[in-house]
């Protein structure tokens, strides 16, 4: 050991005195020679004699220098020096290969970093506060399958004041605030925040100071209503101007004041919003107005809940202090007492897991196909490595006759092998480089395309050490596949043979090489399952669009009115909806405008429980409709009659039902001018139905169509607030549509914030959102495969041919007709490709079933989808053997058998 | 001169066991190391430059030896070298391992 570190730093100083070592060594070396000669001198021998008998004595001076060189040396280091500028000239000179090489690995190493940086800065990346360890998100277990992370504001403020594990317990809410600025009234997007948000997350304001439990306090903070807004807010609104604390201003209709300023690395706990108004929670009642969430005590789960573990505690044991402490915080809340006993009867318990990377509802929603789709990478990494390490195999053998040369100039199978290694290793390198280049922007259009283009998500999907780590790591198990099977094959071979026979000898021994065989099949095994789940979940996304909403999608717009602030009810507030109908309609393009309170496919959901005299009681889903509404969906009316603006509250409540809701309700008789009644309180209300419409999906598409019913607005009861979207069918362009319904608005009640004009389509396709990224990801990375697969199957035939030239030649010479010849060679790829398909059929028999959950309507085993997944792939693996087939029957006897 | 064995074809290992004696005592340099290797064998061992020098620095590298410029006994800049500690340690070893090699060796071709 301590020979070899006193070696070690002999060689690193010799490293730094290079020049002088060589001049030491050839002065070194002189002086013996000087001494021999004069000893020849001394016995007598002339001068000239003895000049020449020393030199011929001691040999040839600088080949001794070159030993003693070299013994000097880092040898290992050098050779590496070497070994990377030969395999770049090697890459250099055959451009196709490289080039060819160089995109499969760019593209399964970027695919691969691409859905790796957005799982990142979905699931892991930490958020950038102190200590992010030891934050907790809290659940609640209901032994349903999954966990409910909403909490009521009564939950809430009973785990609160729990702190046995936690130094602080918080809880955050998305909220939209309006805020009253200089040009009308701006959505801003803010959270609630509870009085210890900002003490836990443990990070300084910029300026002023941060919101506190006095902020948070029932009624507020006695001595004015504060806020903290973000950076990024201060420079739009207020200009970084210095004297902001202080300012006032305008949410939904009551004043704040601005008491602090985050710095912009400030993001909350969800890491997918970007909050510019942090509001108390406890001023929610006052913002919300009569419909708000707090109110609605334990009924309404509205609140992210997150806890900082006191240190030392850990993660474990604030799970089990949470769920054991669940019924002492049931029992604190201050609920009815039938509440209490259904609340106590439920088996639920308190959870606490990791929260280092904040909250997020999307996690849930994504972290399930981002999952599947990080498999699907997987797959395309290593077919690319696959796909490469034949390409260097069949390359190996081409080369063969330059190893052959090299070991026998002296070069030992550890140096081949390292320098072929070298060069898959700069390979992967560089194709790496390739794919973390591209990475960032594609991950970005990733995210756009996952979460839709709202804006109001961020993901955080920037290169970071971890991206960078898991880049490495890939790059370096790529490597290592492509690298060492093929170097060990191609200096395996007894290789003095091969300088001595050329290509002819080792024929027989080259075509029963099974490795790179198998390496092909198995790549056409890895490709045809990569179809098969492409094809699968496009074929679902395709039956999920063809299943049909109940209404026309296509030229309808929905615009969202906001009105919870306006003093509207009543008949002014249908006056007010009348009159802006009435200017929609004179917009050019406009065929119907009518209103409706939900939205489908928007995740809201309005059901009642409906039952008809002492019959069974059924789950319904409602809307609140004007006229039109059916005749604007373009719903089909079967029965009765639509609603109509003389059907107010004194002419008795309306219903109209669809056809679902006839059959659970009506089994046997017409419904019309029937009644069915809801319970409401302690008192029944009846609704006379009028009309029978078809049935429409209501919260999804992969839902069919619930029991609807629906109610004119003109008898709303107000109780969900004056808020509707108004709904139009239109034949013209959207753009100039939504400007004249904003100016419409505007020109009415300036107080209204600016609407949002969204098409039905769109709704449509972000509620799919999900299943269509992750059918066109499958379909891309399908895509992608059959490209590597075929790059594959046409670069090793082609290398294989190429090898065989003067054989396929000779056979000419002797007769062999060209068709024959292109049979041959087309052949020889053929049986892989069968083979390869084979097993990739089974084994896509056994995978398609981890797809189940997201299939639509589409068996894992659609016997449709694998034909034409096995009928694509036989037409690549075709297309890429027929090249090099025909390319061999061209190939001039005469002229081939010449060469050797 | 009677037969003359190239030190090239010893055993492996003896040429630095007897460059370690030839420096046992005092620092030498190459040249003088051959010659002392060459004269106290009779002329019997001859050491090759190309195999000498190699050796010498091999063994500097392994600090068995350490060097020195110098004035040689002619006046002429010369690199003698040393045994360190070390050095000294592995004369002995490598003598008694010798000794026993030797006395084996001759045992088995006394045997009759």
């Amino acid at each position: 050991m301590a020979q070899n570190l006193h070696e070690f730093s002999l060689r690193v100083k010799t490293l730094f005195r290079k020049r002088r070592m060589d001049r030491e060594m050839a002065d070194e070396l002189a002086f013996h020679q000087a001494m021999l000669k004069d000893k020849l001198m001394r016995q007598g021998v002339a001068r000239e004699d003895a000049d020449a008998a020393a030199r011929r004595s001691f040999g040839n001076a600088s080949r001794w220098h070159e030993r003693l060189r070299e013994l000097w040396q880092f040898r290992g280091l050098e050779n590496l020096g070497r070994d990377v500028s030969f395999s770049l000239r090697v890459l250099r000179k055959s451009p196709g290969f490289t080039g060819v090489a160089l995109l499969t690995l760019a593209l399964g190493v970027g695919a691969n970093t691409t859905v790796f940086s957005m799982i990142n800065g979905l699931l892991l990346r930490p958020l950038a506060v102190p200590e992010s360890g030891r934050l907790a998100v809290l659940g609640t277990d209901s032994g349903d399958p999954r966990i409910v992370y909403s909490f009521s504001a009564p939950f809430f403020r009973g785990l609160e004041r729990r702190r046995e594990v936690f130094s602080q317990v918080f809880a955050f809410a998305h909220h939209d605030m309006q805020v009253r600025g200089s040009s009308g009234t701006q959505s801003i997007s803010g959270q609630l925040v509870s009085g210890d948000f900002f003490n836990s997350l443990e990070t300084p304001p910029l300026l002023g100071r941060t919101l506190t439990p006095l902020d948070d306090s029932k009624g507020g903070n006695p001595s004015g209503f504060g806020v903290v807004i973000s950076e990024e807010f201060w420079q739009r609104w207020f200009n970084r101007s210095s004297n902001v604390i202080g300012q006032k201003i305008q949410i939904d209709n009551i004043i704040f004041s601005v008491v602090g300023v985050m710095p912009k690395r400030f993001i909350g706990a969800d890491p997918l919003e970007r909050p510019d108004i942090f509001a108390p929670l406890a001023l929610e009642p006052l913002l919300d107005g009569a419909h708000n969430a707090t109110d609605a005590g334990i009924h309404a789960g509205w609140l992210t809940v997150m806890g900082r573990m006191k240190p030392g505690v850990t993660l474990e044991q604030a799970n089990a202090q949470v769920a054991a402490g669940t019924s002492a915080v049931i029992h604190s809340l201050a609920v009815d007492p039938s509440d209490l006993a259904r609340l106590s009867k439920r088996q639920m318990h308190f959870t606490a897991e990791n929260g280092s990377a904040g909250f997020t509802y999307v996690r849930m929603m994504f972290s399930k196909p981002l999952g599947a789709v990080f498999a699907m990478c997987g797959g395309i990494l290593l077919l690319a490595c696959m796909n490469l390490a034949s390409l260097l195999m069949a390359r190996g053998a081409a080369r063969q006759p330059e190893l052959a040369t090299r070991l026998a100039l002296g070069a030992t199978r550890r140096r081949l092998i390292q320098q072929l290694l070298v060069e898959s290793l700069l390979i992967a390198l560089m194709g790496t480089a390739a794919g973390l280049a591209v990475a960032p922007a594609v991950s970005k259009s990733l995210t756009l395309m996952l979460l839709g283009g709202e804006g109001e998500v961020h993901v955080d999907t920037s290169l970071d050490i971890r991206v960078f780590g898991f880049a490495a790591l890939a790059s370096v198990v790529a490597s290592l596949l492509v690298g060492l099977v093929p170097a060990l094959q191609a200096t395996s071979s007894s290789l003095n043979e091969q300088i001595k026979s050329g290509q002819h000898t080792t024929q027989a021994q080259e075509r029963r090489r099974v490795l790179p065989k198998v390496m092909m099949a198995g790549e056409v095994a890895l490709a045809l399952m990569l179809v098969v789940g492409a094809g699968l979940l496009a074929s679902s996304l395709v039956r999920l669009y063809l299943s049909g909403t109940g209404f026309d999608a296509k030229g309808l717009e929905n615009i969202s009115l906001r009105l919870d602030r306006r003093p509207l009810q009543g008949e002014a507030l249908i006056e007010f909806y009348q009159r802006l109908e009435d200017g929609l309609r004179r917009q050019p393009g406009v065929t119907g405008v009518s209103y409706a309170r939900i939205v489908p496919f928007t995740h809201d959901v309005w059901d009642e429980d409906l039952f008809v005299g002492a019959g069974k009681v059924q789950d319904v889903y409602f809307n609140s409709v004007s006229p039109d509404y059916f005749k604007t969906m373009r719903i089909p009316l079967f029965d009765g009659r639509d609603f109509a603006w003389s059907d107010t509250t004194a002419t008795g409540l309306k219903i109209i039902l669809n056809q679902a809701a006839v059959k659970l309700l009506f089994p046997d008789r017409n419904p019309l001018g029937q009644f069915v009644s809801k319970q409401e309180g302690k008192k029944t209300v009846q609704y006379q139905v009028v009309g029978v419409v078809g049935d429409a999906k209501y919260e999804d598409l992969r839902s069919p169509a619930p029991a609807g019913a629906y109610l004119p607005m003109t008898q709303d009861d107000g109780s969900q607030g004056p808020s509707y979207n108004a709904v139009l069918r239109t034949n013209g362009p959207a753009g100039p549509l939504a400007d004249a319904a904003r100016s419409l608005v505007m020109s009415m009640d300036a107080e209204i914030p600016a609407p949002v004009m969204t098409p039905m389509s769109l709704t449509i396709d972000e509620s799919l959102s999900a299943e269509r990224t992750m059918a066109m990801l499958a379909v891309f990375f399908a895509a992608c495969a059959l490209v590597v697969t075929a790059v594959g199957l046409y670069g090793t035939l082609a290398y294989a041919t190429a090898r065989r030239t003067s054989e396929i030649g000779i056979r000419m010479a002797l007769g062999a007709r060209r068709s024959q010849v292109v049979r041959m060679v087309f052949l020889q790829n053929a049986a892989v490709a069968v083979t390869g398909t084979a097993v990739g059929l089974i084994a896509a028999l056994l995978a398609s079933r981890a797809l189940a959950s997201f299939l639509y309507g589409t068996s894992t085993r659609d016997p449709w989808v694998f034909a034409g997944s096995i009928f694509a792939l036989a037409l690549i693996a075709s297309a890429a053997s027929l090249l090099p087939a025909l390319r061999s029957a061209r190939i001039d006897p005469m002229a081939a058998i010449r060469c050797e | 001169m009677g037969e003359i064995v190239d030190t090239g074809e010893l055993i492996q290992g003896t040429l630095e066991m007897l460059i370690l004696k030839a420096l046992v005592r005092g620092p030498l340099h190459g040249y003088s190391v051959a010659e002392w290797i060459q004269q106290t064998s009779q002329q019997m061992l001859k050491v090759e430059e190309g195999a000498l020098y190699p050796a010498l620095h091999r063994m500097e590298l392994r600090g068995l030896l350490k060097s020195k410029w110098g004035i040689s006994e002619n006046n002429r800049k010369a690199k003698f070298y040393d045994l360190t500690a070390e050095g000294r340690r592995r004369l002995d070893a490598e003598s008694q391992r010798w000794a026993r090699l030797s006395s084996a060796v001759a045992f088995v071709m006394q045997a009759s």
